[in-house]
């Protein structure tokens, strides 16, 4: 029972690895999101799944051996962001959907300054402004994919 | 789920805020250990063979699209792409013929200075993975791995210049770091004058530094920047570089220069690896002379500068 509970959330969030991953044309890829954070907030947000934050890390480390990034340099951000879902949960889960997307993009933004933080620490160049797009895309891209893995979700539910 | 709507009392709290720091720390202390290379090398390698499938995930679909295109391309399209190859071929061959006479001419005046002669190199053509990687991280990955032969620390150039080194490889894959990231040094040469020096990433594709330039080198801006061969890594000889600005400014010791790479560095489709045995590190008399490199990292091992070892 509990296996099969944890299925979807794990192949959702490969999937949100995958797109992470995956090559977009040169203007397109300074917008894309952090699938990888968005699809973690669901899940904890509407399940209470994947809301420890050992799991947060574990899947931070993989997203960092993915993209190339410091090992814990994502795993750090996640961390953060289930963290602060894990405070505030009870009262972001009865937002209405806009204000709930504006929550999102303030989690986003705080991981992003963390990585920028880190960067900057790393002393690798300084970011442009093109670095802030990713939390607007996510905001916007919130209310969307809520609904998709919501359908997921309780479809999964009839079918068992 | 029997925790659902839990999470508001005090011992929680205070649980769950430990458990931040602890994870926090991990995290921070891992990627202090990553950045200076320590420890956490062997993990990174084993754990990166865990992740190679999602790069073949990627990779395979956008591999497989690309072939079917070229499968379903027009005949007449593909006639006259060969007639253009054979010409772009016969135009090469000629430039070749004449600079094999030159090799044969620098091989008896390399043998008149008595000094070394410069190998073949064989090189692997390796095709650039469809996969993106953080644009911060400055590696790229291409479709050769342990299979074909890959080992860390091989040059990797494209048709233009030097581009990087490998830095980890996998089964079907490996991961180049490229000369642009900040951990990466690279001993090299300016043409003419022959000046040696470092160069070192600057964390951005278009631009590297070069220090510790005597200030009254003769470097101006548009000189060549080539591997000096020092290290024994590279090969000497490869372009890197062109001087785009120097700087010296007065009450410093040295001058610097800033150098845009030649290569495509991350828009590439192909690269070519070169498989030069590295000459073997340990018995190469290695000076450290100061540089910012962390020592254990594969990329500062590589270029370790080696000033006072002139030939």
């Amino acid at each position: 029972m509990k296996r099969t509970g944890n299925l979807i959330p794990a192949l959702t969030i490969l999937a949100a690895i995958l797109l992470t991953v995956m090559p977009l044309p040169e203007g397109l890829a300074v917008w894309r999101p952090h699938w990888v954070a968005l699809v973690l907030i669901y899940w904890h947000l509407e399940t209470g799944r994947l809301r420890s934050l050992g799991t947060a890390f574990a899947i931070g480390i993989v997203l960092d051996l993915t993209t190339g990034t410091l090992l814990g340099q994502h795993a750090l951000g996640l961390v953060i962001i289930n963290f602060l879902i894990g405070r505030f949960r009870n009262r972001l889960r009865f937002f209405p959907p806009w204000q709930q997307a504006l929550a999102v993009g303030a989690l986003l933004i705080n991981e992003r300054v963390v990585q920028l933080w880190i960067i900057g620490l790393l002393e690798r160049g300084w970011p442009d402004w093109s670095w802030w797009l990713p939390p607007v895309t996510g905001m916007l891209l919130w209310p969307w994919l809520f609904l998709l893995l919501d359908a997921l979700r309780s479809q999964r539910r009839l079918a068992r | 789920m029997k925790s659902l709507g839990t999470g508001g009392t005090v011992s929680d709290t205070i649980g769950g805020t430990a458990r931040l720091m602890f994870y926090s720390l991990l995290a921070i202390s891992m990627m202090a250990l990553d950045y200076r290379g320590q420890y956490v090398e062997r993990f990174r390698t084993v754990a990166s063979h865990l992740v190679e499938p999602i790069f073949w995930a990627i990779e395979l679909p956008f591999s497989s699209a690309g072939r079917i295109a070229t499968s379903w391309r027009d005949r007449a399209e593909t006639g006259q792409r060969i007639a253009e190859l054979e010409l772009a071929i016969v135009k090469a061959r000629a430039r070749l013929g004449r600079l094999t006479d030159l090799e044969s001419e620098n091989a008896q005046l390399r043998i008149l200075l008595e000094t070394a002669r410069r190998t073949d190199q064989d090189v692997i053509a390796a095709e650039v993975a469809s996969v993106d990687l953080d644009p911060f991280a400055h590696r790229i990955l291409v479709r050769r791995g342990r299979g074909d032969g890959i080992r860390p620390g091989m040059p990797v150039i494209d048709s233009r210049g030097v581009l990087g080194q490998v830095e980890q490889v996998l089964l079907g894959m490996s991961q180049v770091i490229l000369i642009s990231d900040p951990d990466h040094a690279l001993p090299v040469q300016i043409l003419p004058s022959g000046e040696r020096t470092i160069a070192y990433g600057s964390g951005s594709l278009d631009r590297l530094r070069l220090t510790d330039l005597p200030m009254n080198a003769q470097v101006d801006r548009g000189n060549v920047v080539v591997t000096s061969g020092i290290g024994g890594r590279f090969p000497p000889g490869l372009p890197v570089a062109r001087i785009g600005s120097i700087q010296r400014q007065p009450g410093q010791a040295f001058a610097t220069a800033i150098a845009a790479p030649l290569s495509a560095m991350d828009r590439n489709r192909l690269v070519l690896i070169l498989e030069s045995a590295p000459r073997v590190d340990e018995n190469a008399p290695v000076q450290d002379s100061g540089a910012e490199s962390g020592p254990d990292s594969p990329a500062g091992q590589a270029a370790e500068p080696a000033e006072d070892e002139d030939p």
